[in-house]
């Protein structure tokens, strides 16, 4: 079920009247309605694959208890060796099969050796990525002694299950999260007009902002050529805006949800078009996942202790690894690569962490700020290209500066008319976005009669007849 | 829960009460202009009685140009095709041209060949051009006859606007702040509702096959047509224009038809295999 459907607009407010009308006063029952809920959400896409989640739900609980009564070092490698198996067995399976197989069949090639193998027709699990993630750091923190485990399954279940951040994160941390399913839940008004406010703001993020560049980001990134520098640069520019529209209005909705249902999830975006450097671009964006890999890859490798050597190939395996985790493609891995790149010389000269305190930007800083958007941009190209080659031909055509054109926006009446909107509605995104950051606030925060005017442009202005996916859904 | 309430309540109706504000807003727009057919009908063509109309798709506007007949025929016609629309919508036009109080003794159809014998027709991709008038009985019950997510939105517009003039805000709600600018604005067509397509080559290409295609008039949009045109005592003629790769042929009917479909020899006179261009 996506956020933006008609089906959602009828199953939250059912699952919400239900939740706080029917089982108010009735803690486990509103634990296993929300459980019901995740499932005929999940289900609503594709009920086959269901199982999968009750897969690994049924594996970490099992593990988790395990850990518990393990007292031997081996046997408690064991169980998280059965855990890691698991989840990083069914990702690798379904995400990664088919590109380890062509890679080797390819790099056997290159040798001159003519190598032939099957490779499989998979579909994608949506959204196996958050959640393997998401039960993985379960078990690893029991593991740890970080934390005790859960003797409810349905809390854990749903811990696993929770629709509102099933599909496309935040990746919630056991620790934050599972917690709150065992807490006697109060309707806080205040807290949960936030979260209306925030699905509002997220659904203009994804409708309006992003399905209006993917408009033209889906004809520039077409690999057909013909277009000018220009247009292709801004191509580059908007795909940023459409990736940051889609996946955090996204993240936006789901923390909203939630809110709607007494939970708190992790801020998961902070604004990140507005860093100065590369360091505080990730610490801005998709927080969730940065700071998992953080916690579970890059400390556990020693993190930024150790020789230079040590650091920089700590940094290099994050970057690199976090680039995979987004797809099975090169381009992902190269995009990993070359923010490690950019990120180096600030670890190097121990200039990652200059902007952790001062939060609020200063009109000097506005260089900054762009030069770090255009770097970030230069690598979305990797990112959203279909493959090396054509991601190295559109920057060998942005940099050739051959021609500024713009013909693209302006071809149609109807070109004209969606570039008007797609400007203007990034406007309208930077503005609150500026507001937000000035006033050291880590969400949008809208009065109702800005929230009035966001869900009328929503309207008027959003994308409804051919809305594309979620990008985030194919990770 | 009850501030939670009022909250929500005061932001859904102010949000409700001027999106439906601006939605009603415009589609009176839309009836005041002439962006689309079905107000270029109502608002700009004066005359109530015409020797003949062409009914018809993207086929119909660009091959009969009723300026060109007119001024040989001497006689008084309106192109009333619209482009991406099938036997249903020209149906619809038709329904709308008579509760127009307009009439004419002669319907002249030319909807693509591909439209003939479709026996389960689905909403046309331009059939939202009728939602300023979804509150004549003919255009609701039109939307209510079928069963995909467009219909249910544009059949719902009638008491709650906003739906169709949102769902598809770049085709109803900025033409019709083009139509509240300037009235007169016409969308791709004339003051006798004619369209051309641009010719895109010079060169001529002779025409050496074409491939045979027999039409059964199989969908029920077609009886639809004939049987109103029998009520309103209108003589109904089928017209198949030019094709480029199809020689069409009908065999014994009960209707006039002009086979036009392998007349032209020549691909220069082709913007596609559809479509004729202004040569």
């Amino acid at each position: 079920m996506l956020f933006n459907s008609l089906d959602f607009a009828v199953f939250l407010p059912l699952v919400f009247i239900l939740y706080w009308f029917v089982f108010k006063r009735w803690l486990s029952a509103q634990n296993g309605l929300l459980l019901v809920a995740s499932y005929v959400f999940y289900a609503w896409w594709d009920w086959r694959f269901l199982g999968l989640i009750v897969f690994s739900t049924l594996v970490d609980y099992a593990v988790a208890r395990g850990l518990v009564k393990a007292e031997k070092s081996q046997k408690r490698k064991l169980l998280l060796g059965i855990s890691l198996i698991c989840n990083l067995g069914l990702l690798g399976f379904f995400k990664y099969y088919n590109f380890f197989v062509d890679s080797w069949v390819d790099a056997w090639g290159r040798l001159g050796v003519s190598l032939s193998a099957q490779t499989l027709s998979i579909i994608l699990p949506v959204g196996i990525s958050f959640y393997t993630f998401q039960t993985l750091s379960y078990t690893i923190d029991v593991y740890r002694k970080q934390l005790k485990p859960t003797t409810s399954m349905i809390q854990f279940a749903t811990y696993v299950a929770f629709f509102p951040q099933l599909v496309a994160g935040p990746i919630e941390r056991a620790k934050q999260l599972l917690p709150q399913f065992a807490t006697p839940r109060v309707f806080n008004s205040e807290f949960a007009i936030g979260g209306v406010s925030l699905i509002i703001w997220g659904l203009f993020k994804k409708m309006v902002v992003a399905d209006n560049c993917a408009f033209f980001v889906n004809q520039l990134f077409a690999g057909s050529g013909g277009y000018s520098s220009a247009e292709l640069f801004l191509g580059a520019v908007l795909f940023a805006f459409q990736i940051y529209g889609d996946f955090s209005g996204y993240s936006d909705i789901a923390i909203g949800v939630a809110r709607l249902f007494g939970f708190r999830l992790m801020t998961n975006f902070a604004f990140p078009y507005f860093s100065r450097d590369i360091a505080e671009f990730w610490r801005r964006w998709h927080i969730s996942l940065s700071t998992w890999f953080r916690d579970y890859v890059y400390i556990p490798l020693g993190g930024s202790r150790g020789s230079k050597w040590l650091q920089i190939r700590n940094v290099l395996v994050v970057f690199i690894v976090s680039g995979f985790w987004h797809g099975a493609n090169w381009t992902f891995i190269v995009w990993g690569g070359l923010h490690a790149l950019l990120f180096l010389p600030l670890l190097l000269q121990q200039k990652n962490r200059q902007y952790i305190q001062e939060t609020r930007i200063q009109l000097y800083q506005l260089p900054r700020i762009l030069y770090t958007f255009v770097v970030v941009c230069f690598a979305w190209v990797f990112f959203r290209a279909d493959s090396l080659s054509l991601a190295w031909a559109m920057l060998e055509d942005v940099l050739s500066f051959q021609s500024v054109t713009l013909q693209v926006f302006y071809h149609s009446s109807k070109s004209v008319l969606l570039s008007a909107i797609t400007v203007f509605s990034i406007l309208v995104l930077l503005f609150y976005e500026y507001r937000a950051v000035q006033n050291n606030q880590r969400e949008v925060i809208l009065t109702p009669y800005e929230a009035v005017f966001i869900a009328i442009l929503l309207v008027f202005m959003g994308v409804y007849k051919n809305p594309a996916d979620f990008i985030y859904f194919q990770f | 829960m009850r501030l939670f309430l009022k909250h929500i309540g005061f932001v859904l109706l102010l949000f409700i009460g001027v999106s439906s504000a601006i939605a009603y807003g415009s589609l009176w727009a839309l009836r005041q202009g002439s962006f689309y057919k079905p107000s270029f009908l109502e608002r700009q063509v004066a005359s109530s009685s015409f020797d003949y109309i062409v009914l018809g798709s993207s086929t119909g506007l660009t091959t009969l140009n009723t300026q060109v007949i007119d001024s040989v025929l001497g006689t008084q016609g309106i192109n009333l095709s619209m482009d991406d629309t099938a036997l249903s919508s020209q149906y619809l036009m038709l329904q709308h041209f008579l509760g127009s109080g307009k009439q004419t003794p002669v319907c002249i159809l030319a909807a693509s060949i591909l439209d003939y014998d479709v026996t389960d027709p689905v909403l046309s991709g331009n059939d939202y051009r009728f939602l300023p008038y979804g509150s004549e009985g003919y255009v609701q019950a039109y939307y209510d006859s079928f069963s995909d997510d467009s219909a249910w939105i544009l059949s719902n517009s009638n008491w709650f606007p906003m739906l169709g003039v949102g769902y598809f805000n770049v085709e109803l709600f900025y033409p019709s702040l083009v139509s509240l600018i300037e009235p007169n604005k016409r969308n791709r067509f004339d003051a006798y509702g004619n369209y051309s397509y641009p010719t895109t080559t010079q060169v001529s290409r002779p025409i050496v096959l074409r491939h045979g295609k027999t039409l059964q008039f199989k969908n029920p949009y077609f009886k639809k047509i004939q049987d109103l045109c029998a009520v309103n005592d209108i003589t109904l003629l089928v017209y198949i224009p030019p094709h480029k790769t199809l020689a069409v042929s009908t065999g014994f009917t009960s209707f006039s038809v002009i086979n036009h479909s392998d007349l032209l020899q020549d691909g220069l006179y082709f913007y596609d295999d559809f479509h004729v261009n202004g040569l």
